[in-house]
Protein backbone atom coordinates (compact mmCIF):
# COMPACT_ATOMS: atom_id res chain seq x y z
CA UNK A 1 0.00 0.00 0.00
CA UNK A 2 1.52 3.11 -1.05
CA UNK A 3 -0.09 6.62 0.07
CA UNK A 4 0.23 9.78 -1.13
CA UNK A 5 -0.86 12.70 1.01
CA UNK A 6 -1.26 15.96 -1.08
CA UNK A 7 -1.41 18.72 1.71
CA UNK A 8 -3.31 22.13 0.43
CA UNK A 9 -2.21 24.36 2.79
CA UNK A 10 0.39 23.68 5.76
CA UNK A 11 -0.81 20.82 7.61
CA UNK A 12 -2.00 21.13 11.57
CA UNK A 13 -1.40 19.34 14.17
CA UNK A 14 -4.60 17.13 13.61
CA UNK A 15 -3.56 16.14 10.36
CA UNK A 16 -0.03 15.58 11.12
CA UNK A 17 -1.63 13.29 13.78
CA UNK A 18 -3.80 11.31 11.32
CA UNK A 19 -1.45 11.42 8.32
CA UNK A 20 1.30 9.43 10.89
CA UNK A 21 -0.78 7.05 12.13
CA UNK A 22 -2.85 6.33 8.67
CA UNK A 23 1.15 5.63 6.83
CA UNK A 24 2.81 3.88 9.74
CA UNK A 25 4.13 1.27 8.34
CA UNK A 26 3.68 1.75 4.89
CA UNK A 27 4.97 3.38 2.13
CA UNK A 28 4.11 6.94 1.98
CA UNK A 29 5.07 10.45 -0.54
CA UNK A 30 3.96 13.69 -0.02
CA UNK A 31 3.37 17.04 -2.61
CA UNK A 32 2.72 20.44 -1.42
CA UNK A 33 0.03 22.52 -3.19
CA UNK A 34 0.89 25.26 -1.55
CA UNK A 35 3.96 27.94 -1.29
CA UNK A 36 5.38 28.09 -4.49
CA UNK A 37 3.96 27.37 -8.31
CA UNK A 38 3.06 23.36 -8.81
CA UNK A 39 4.34 20.73 -11.42
CA UNK A 40 1.15 19.43 -11.53
CA UNK A 41 3.03 16.79 -14.49
CA UNK A 42 4.53 15.71 -10.80
CA UNK A 43 1.87 15.59 -9.18
CA UNK A 44 0.03 13.65 -11.64
CA UNK A 45 2.37 10.58 -12.16
CA UNK A 46 2.79 11.16 -8.18
CA UNK A 47 -0.97 10.46 -8.30
CA UNK A 48 -1.04 7.39 -10.56
CA UNK A 49 2.04 5.74 -8.87
CA UNK A 50 0.15 5.66 -5.71
CA UNK A 51 -2.44 3.50 -4.71
CA UNK A 52 -4.58 5.41 -2.66
CA UNK A 53 -4.36 9.41 -2.64
CA UNK A 54 -5.82 11.84 0.48
CA UNK A 55 -5.61 15.85 -0.21
CA UNK A 56 -5.93 16.75 3.23
CA UNK A 57 -7.51 20.71 3.62
CA UNK B 1 -18.11 -3.71 -4.99
CA UNK B 2 -18.85 -1.54 -1.96
CA UNK B 3 -16.05 0.63 -0.82
CA UNK B 4 -15.27 2.18 2.85
CA UNK B 5 -15.33 5.90 2.60
CA UNK B 6 -14.93 8.51 5.49
CA UNK B 7 -15.45 12.38 5.14
CA UNK B 8 -13.73 14.56 7.60
CA UNK B 9 -15.21 17.94 8.25
CA UNK B 10 -12.87 20.98 9.67
CA UNK B 11 -15.37 23.99 8.70
CA UNK B 12 -18.66 24.36 10.53
CA UNK B 13 -19.97 25.82 7.33
CA UNK B 14 -19.48 22.36 5.05
CA UNK B 15 -20.63 19.82 8.13
CA UNK B 16 -24.16 19.33 6.77
CA UNK B 17 -23.50 19.31 3.05
CA UNK B 18 -20.20 17.17 3.51
CA UNK B 19 -22.94 14.42 5.67
CA UNK B 20 -25.27 14.32 2.50
CA UNK B 21 -22.52 13.63 0.45
CA UNK B 22 -22.05 11.00 2.74
CA UNK B 23 -25.42 9.88 2.41
CA UNK B 24 -25.26 10.30 -0.87
CA UNK B 25 -22.46 7.38 -1.13
CA UNK B 26 -24.76 5.52 1.40
CA UNK B 27 -27.41 5.08 -1.24
CA UNK B 28 -25.17 3.63 -4.02
CA UNK B 29 -24.19 0.86 -1.51
CA UNK B 30 -20.93 2.35 -0.15
CA UNK B 31 -20.12 2.31 3.70
CA UNK B 32 -19.80 5.77 4.22
CA UNK B 33 -18.66 7.50 7.54
CA UNK B 34 -17.93 10.96 8.45
CA UNK B 35 -15.68 13.13 11.02
CA UNK B 36 -16.66 15.93 12.68
CA UNK B 37 -13.39 17.89 13.93
CA UNK B 38 -14.75 21.42 14.52
CA UNK B 39 -17.42 22.93 16.63
CA UNK B 40 -20.53 22.47 14.85
CA UNK B 41 -24.31 23.42 14.80
CA UNK B 42 -26.90 22.15 15.96
CA UNK B 43 -28.46 19.80 13.05
CA UNK B 44 -31.93 20.47 11.87
CA UNK B 45 -35.11 18.19 11.81
CA UNK B 46 -33.76 17.38 8.04
CA UNK B 47 -30.01 16.73 8.90
CA UNK B 48 -30.73 14.74 11.92
CA UNK B 49 -32.70 12.26 9.31
CA UNK B 50 -30.14 12.08 6.86
CA UNK B 51 -27.93 11.16 10.02
CA UNK B 52 -29.89 8.99 11.11
CA UNK B 53 -30.35 7.13 7.23
CA UNK B 54 -26.27 7.36 7.23
CA UNK B 55 -26.65 4.33 10.13
CA UNK B 56 -29.16 3.04 8.59
CA UNK B 57 -26.87 2.12 6.05
CA UNK B 58 -24.10 1.13 8.10
CA UNK B 59 -22.39 4.04 8.54
CA UNK B 60 -21.50 6.41 11.29
CA UNK B 61 -20.91 10.12 12.13
CA UNK B 62 -18.21 10.73 14.52
CA UNK B 63 -16.69 13.36 16.37
CA UNK B 64 -13.48 14.54 18.51
CA UNK B 65 -15.69 16.98 20.12
CA UNK B 66 -17.42 16.08 22.98
CA UNK B 67 -20.20 19.13 22.50
CA UNK B 68 -20.77 17.96 19.35
CA UNK B 69 -21.87 14.57 20.85
CA UNK B 70 -24.11 16.19 23.09
CA UNK B 71 -25.76 18.70 20.94
CA UNK B 72 -26.18 16.26 18.16
CA UNK B 73 -26.11 12.52 19.13
CA UNK B 74 -22.81 12.03 17.31
CA UNK B 75 -20.33 8.92 18.26
CA UNK B 76 -17.30 10.39 20.32
CA UNK B 77 -13.75 9.07 18.97
CA UNK B 78 -10.39 10.40 20.18
CA UNK B 79 -7.99 11.41 16.80
CA UNK B 80 -6.01 8.31 17.31
CA UNK B 81 -9.51 6.24 17.28
CA UNK B 82 -10.04 7.83 14.02
CA UNK B 83 -6.73 7.80 12.20
CA UNK B 84 -6.96 3.78 13.28
CA UNK B 85 -10.29 3.69 11.46
CA UNK B 86 -9.16 5.48 8.58
CA UNK B 87 -6.45 3.29 7.77
CA UNK B 88 -9.10 0.37 6.56
CA UNK B 89 -10.75 2.84 4.33
CA UNK B 90 -10.65 3.18 1.00
CA UNK B 91 -11.35 6.32 0.62
CA UNK B 92 -10.74 9.50 3.21
CA UNK B 93 -12.02 12.79 2.10
CA UNK B 94 -10.89 15.96 3.59
CA UNK B 95 -14.68 17.78 3.20
CA UNK B 96 -14.53 21.49 1.85
CA UNK B 97 -11.89 24.19 4.11
CA UNK B 98 -10.25 24.37 7.23
CA UNK C 1 0.39 3.00 -15.70
CA UNK C 2 -3.68 3.47 -14.90
CA UNK C 3 -5.86 5.98 -17.03
CA UNK C 4 -8.72 7.08 -15.70
CA UNK C 5 -8.71 9.99 -12.46
CA UNK C 6 -12.13 11.53 -10.71
CA UNK C 7 -11.92 14.62 -8.85
CA UNK C 8 -14.76 15.89 -6.62
CA UNK C 9 -14.46 19.40 -5.93
CA UNK C 10 -15.44 20.66 -2.58
CA UNK C 11 -13.32 23.92 -2.32
CA UNK C 12 -14.39 26.85 -4.27
CA UNK C 13 -10.78 27.66 -3.86
CA UNK C 14 -8.90 25.36 -6.56
CA UNK C 15 -10.15 26.18 -10.17
CA UNK C 16 -6.49 26.91 -10.62
CA UNK C 17 -5.36 23.29 -9.38
CA UNK C 18 -8.10 21.24 -11.02
CA UNK C 19 -7.40 22.83 -14.11
CA UNK C 20 -3.77 21.99 -13.49
CA UNK C 21 -4.37 18.64 -12.86
CA UNK C 22 -6.75 17.40 -15.73
CA UNK C 23 -4.69 19.26 -18.61
CA UNK C 24 -1.39 17.41 -16.97
CA UNK C 25 -4.05 13.76 -16.93
CA UNK C 26 -5.51 14.69 -20.47
CA UNK C 27 -1.56 15.06 -21.38
CA UNK C 28 -0.61 11.58 -20.33
CA UNK C 29 -3.87 9.76 -21.53
CA UNK C 30 -5.67 9.71 -18.51
CA UNK C 31 -9.96 9.56 -18.79
CA UNK C 32 -10.46 12.82 -16.74
CA UNK C 33 -13.97 12.94 -14.74
CA UNK C 34 -14.64 16.01 -12.56
CA UNK C 35 -17.74 16.60 -10.35
CA UNK C 36 -18.34 19.69 -7.88
CA UNK C 37 -20.38 19.99 -4.83
CA UNK C 38 -21.55 22.22 -2.20
CA UNK C 39 -19.57 25.73 -2.60
CA UNK C 40 -17.59 23.90 -5.00
CA UNK C 41 -20.30 24.42 -7.85
CA UNK C 42 -19.49 28.12 -7.66
CA UNK C 43 -16.47 27.69 -9.82
CA UNK C 44 -19.10 27.00 -12.59
CA UNK C 45 -19.21 30.72 -12.79
CA UNK C 46 -15.34 31.19 -12.78
CA UNK C 47 -14.51 32.44 -16.23
CA UNK C 48 -12.10 29.29 -16.72
CA UNK C 49 -15.23 26.53 -16.31
CA UNK C 50 -15.86 25.99 -20.36
CA UNK C 51 -12.23 25.65 -20.57
CA UNK C 52 -12.22 22.73 -18.18
CA UNK C 53 -15.38 21.17 -19.32
CA UNK C 54 -13.54 21.12 -22.94
CA UNK C 55 -10.67 19.65 -21.62
CA UNK C 56 -12.12 16.66 -18.99
CA UNK C 57 -14.08 14.15 -20.31
CA UNK C 58 -16.44 14.29 -18.16
CA UNK C 59 -17.84 17.26 -15.90
CA UNK C 60 -21.04 17.29 -13.83
CA UNK C 61 -22.53 19.51 -10.54
CA UNK C 62 -24.63 18.69 -7.63
CA UNK C 63 -28.00 20.85 -8.72
CA UNK C 64 -29.17 20.95 -5.53
CA UNK C 65 -25.81 22.54 -4.45
CA UNK C 66 -25.95 25.13 -6.95
CA UNK C 67 -29.40 26.24 -5.92
CA UNK C 68 -28.48 26.45 -2.32
CA UNK C 69 -25.58 28.38 -3.35
CA UNK C 70 -28.32 30.66 -5.01
CA UNK C 71 -28.72 30.23 -8.69
CA UNK C 72 -31.38 28.85 -10.84
CA UNK C 73 -31.60 25.64 -12.30
CA UNK C 74 -32.29 26.92 -15.23
CA UNK C 75 -28.93 28.85 -15.62
CA UNK C 76 -26.99 26.01 -16.46
CA UNK C 77 -23.13 26.85 -16.42
CA UNK C 78 -21.49 27.62 -19.50
CA UNK C 79 -20.32 24.50 -21.56
CA UNK C 80 -22.71 21.98 -19.69
CA UNK C 81 -25.45 20.41 -20.87
CA UNK C 82 -29.04 20.13 -18.53
CA UNK C 83 -28.02 16.56 -17.96
CA UNK C 84 -24.91 17.29 -16.20
CA UNK C 85 -26.40 18.93 -13.47
CA UNK C 86 -26.95 16.23 -11.73
CA UNK C 87 -26.64 14.18 -7.99
CA UNK C 88 -24.72 12.72 -5.67
CA UNK C 89 -24.70 9.23 -7.61
CA UNK C 90 -21.73 11.33 -9.88
CA UNK C 91 -19.39 10.91 -7.12
CA UNK C 92 -20.46 7.09 -6.28
CA UNK C 93 -19.84 6.75 -10.40
CA UNK C 94 -16.26 8.15 -9.41
CA UNK C 95 -15.90 6.02 -6.36
CA UNK C 96 -16.87 2.90 -8.11
CA UNK C 97 -15.34 3.49 -11.72
CA UNK C 98 -12.34 5.75 -11.87
CA UNK C 99 -8.47 4.17 -10.85
CA UNK C 100 -7.54 7.14 -9.06
CA UNK C 101 -9.25 9.63 -7.02
CA UNK C 102 -8.54 13.17 -5.67
CA UNK C 103 -10.46 15.66 -3.26
CA UNK C 104 -9.94 19.19 -4.38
Amino acid sequence: MKILNVYRSEPDSDVKKLVEIVTEGREATEFKLYGGEVDYDKLVDMVFEADKTVCWW
Amino acid sequence: MSKKVCFLYKNPDYVVDGMRSALGLSVENNYAFGAVLCKMDKLDEHNMENLDWIRDMEGEVFSTLPENCETNGLTPITLEELGQKLREMDFIIPFGTK
Amino acid sequence: MAKSLGIFVTNPDNMQHILGVTKAAKAKGAKVKVFFTWMGTKLSKDPAFPQLVEMADDVSICVDSYKNMGYEVSDVPTGLTPDKMATQAQHGAIIEGYDRYLTL
